[in-house]
């Protein structure tokens, strides 16, 4: 009965109103973020080798260069001119192997052909990167010796080299598990020591076949021809990959970022978008909390002498919110379940292309979590815009 | 709840005017349980405030409203509607009726909050009162003299120490008068509780043991 008297002067239109709001506030929030969450892991998750605030940059190579044979390299002063720029955290040097290096795989017991090829090796300052200790580790005087790929050659190899000469595709995990032979011969053929490769990774940012730094210190020392040449290649820190100050600095010397400099500012990229995403749908969120705050004050306002009179009649002040509580409360949960499932459908959608780029999808919590706490959010203020209502409506309305 | 005490009470927009020989206001008055009092006034004389402080819907006056030996002052809402359950029944002027229920749902709207009238006791009270054939009619359509006997009914569907009525009979012929006062003291004697019956002039029929000038 309270209910019938209480929830008279209640605008359906204005409560769909609000429903409609309050759904699209969500879904842009919701959706927004669970495209990110989705998306970004496009650029964070591919490659745990090197984080994406690292940044690798090399002279380019013009013939000049060809020419002159000898300016490929980075000088101390150019390095230290660098490392003061206030968006390096850090700068790290390319070492390159001083000696010859012949690698190869060996048939398998089935008769499989056994593969050999030339290589080289680099090395990068152990803290840029992030496999864990015990991986990237070499102990001086070992025979094992732990390898990161750039993921193009496995790329190259099996989708370029191996479809057309006949032989299997390897996976990244099958790559790791084949025994590499390694062959380390002097520039002048005097001096050899064998290895065994150990595959420790595979990354898409660094193009190049990466050993631990420690490893390039004894072996140069063992084989090289004790010349020290300038690195080629710098890898650095910076504290933020969009920067403009980077690209500029870069090319007022006209140095390139090797890799894929377009996923940092892809993904800077993204966040930006999102972020204006995110603010647009809080922005409507907000105002549909208005909406449904101002229709509720609405009815209750209307409906005061209705108020005032139960509470004279003894009804607790619990019950005669009540009906204006089950509004506050149901009419947000079904704009949220609507919006859930809204970004349910949109994911459907996007997640098949977006797996195409190589995306894993994120879990949907974060996002169900953070739409319950915007719902929640709003539930509170709306019972305590209720709760104060009603208090208001216990005197006499003159006084 | 044994009595209750006006002390210095003054409605506060008399706090600048002279009130002469008032019994009510700016002295004490104590209104004990089990007695009939009743407050004549001429309008506008605030009777309906004083009503409205004793039963917690204002509080715009002067002075001191005491429950026993309670500060009126220090209740809280929660300690009010509590007492407009069990201790204070109200039968407004205004009467307060919703005019789209009918006068039973009316009537049904206070009793299921308190369970204290047995709906056969109801409906005896409906049919003395002449009004059983209007029950179901939605109360806004109903004539005032009809509605005021509906809310009298209200208001006796609860237990309690007191009784205000404000004007409980204006709108009533001197035989529903008669039948209305006959109700009140059957369910305050079986209470022991006490009246306080206000007027401008057609005094509810009772043998009232105080009479107060406002």
């Amino acid at each position: 009965m309270i209910s019938k008297i209480l929830r008279k002067n209640t605008s359906g239109a204005r409560l769909a109103g609000f429903v409609l709001s309050n759904f699209i506030g969500l879904v842009i929030v919701l959706g927004g973020l669970q495209f990110y969450l989705d998306a970004a892991s496009i650029w964070n998750d591919s490659d745990s080798i090197v984080n994406s605030d690292y940044l690798v940059i090399n002279k380019k190579v013009t013939s000049g260069n060809l020419l002159g044979g000898n300016d490929s390299g980075f000088s101390d002063s150019e390095i230290a001119d660098l490392r003061r720029q206030p968006w390096v955290r850090n700068v790290g040097l390319f070492t390159s192997s001083d000696y010859r290096v012949l690698a190869s795989i060996e048939g398998g017991r089935n008769g499989g052909r056994g593969m050999s090829t030339y290589m080289f090796f680099e090395s990068i300052p152990d803290d840029f990167v992030d496999v864990s200790g015990s991986e990237w580790y070499y102990r001086p005087g070992s025979d094992e010796v732990p390898i990161i790929l750039s993921k193009d050659y496995l790329t190259l190899y099996n989708f370029g080299f191996a479809s057309s000469a006949g032989l299997p595709q390897l996976s990244e995990g099958l790559m790791s598990s084949i025994p590499l032979k390694l062959r380390l011969t002097s520039e002048d053929g005097t001096r050899t020591r064998t290895f065994n490769g150990r595959v420790a990774g595979f990354s898409n940012r660094l193009n190049t076949i990466l050993v631990p730094l420690r490893f390039m210190e004894e072996t140069n020392a063992e084989l090289g021809g004790g010349e020290k040449r300038p690195p080629s290649r710098l890898i650095i820190d910076v504290s933020s990959p969009g920067d403009v100050a980077i690209s500029d600095y870069l090319s007022a010397h006209d140095w390139e970022t090797a890799g894929d400099k377009s996923a940092s500012s892809a993904a800077f990229l993204l966040r930006v978008i999102v972020g204006i995403v995110l603010a647009i749908g809080g922005v409507i969120t907000i105002l549909s909390l208005f909406i449904l705050l101002l229709s509720i004050s609405l009815i209750m306002e209307k409906n005061r002498d209705k108020l005032h009179s139960l509470l004279m009649l003894g009804y607790e002040l619990r019950e005669v919110g009540r009906p204006y509580a089950v509004i506050a409360i149901t009419v947000p949960l079904v704009a949220l379940a609507l919006a859930l499932i809204a970004t349910l459908c949109m994911r459907s959608f996007y997640m098949t292309p977006l797996s195409g780029l190589g995306a894993h999808p994120a879990g949907i919590w974060a996002v169900l979590a953070t739409g319950l706490i915007m719902t929640i959010i709003i539930i509170a203020i709306n019972l305590l815009t209720i709760s104060r209502r009603v208090r208001a409506s216990f005197y006499t309305s003159r006084h | 709840m044994n009595s209750i005490t006006l002390d210095n009470t003054l409605p506060r927009v008399f706090v600048n005017e002279r009130i002469p020989g008032s019994e009510v206001w700016n002295t004490r008055v104590r209104f004990e349980r089990g007695n009939y009092y009743l407050v004549e006034a001429t309008s506008g004389g605030g009777k309906s405030s004083m009503c409205s402080y004793i039963y917690g819907a204002r509080t715009d006056y002067e002075g001191r409203i005491l429950f026993d030996d309670t500060d009126t002052r220090s209740l809280d809402m929660k300690q009010w509607l509590r007492l407009r359950r069990s201790a204070l029944a109200y039968l407004p002027q205004e009467l307060s009726l919703f005019p789209e229920l009918s006068a039973r749902e009316n009537i049904e709207l206070k009793n299921s909050l308190t369970n204290h009238v047995p709906p056969r006791r109801v409906e005896e009270m409906l049919e003395r009162l002449g009004i059983a054939f209007r029950a179901d009619y939605p109360a806004g359509r109903l004539s005032i003299g009809q509605q005021q006997r509906v809310a009298l009914i209200r208001s006796l569907c609860q237990p309690f120490d007191f009784i205000l009525l404000d004007e409980p009979v204006s709108h009533l012929d001197p035989e529903n008068n008669r039948i209305a006062a006959q109700l009140i003291m059957e369910e305050a004697s079986r209470l022991g509780a006490g009246i306080i019956s206000t007027s401008v002039g057609n005094h509810l029929n009772l043998d009232y043991h105080f009479k107060l000038r406002l």
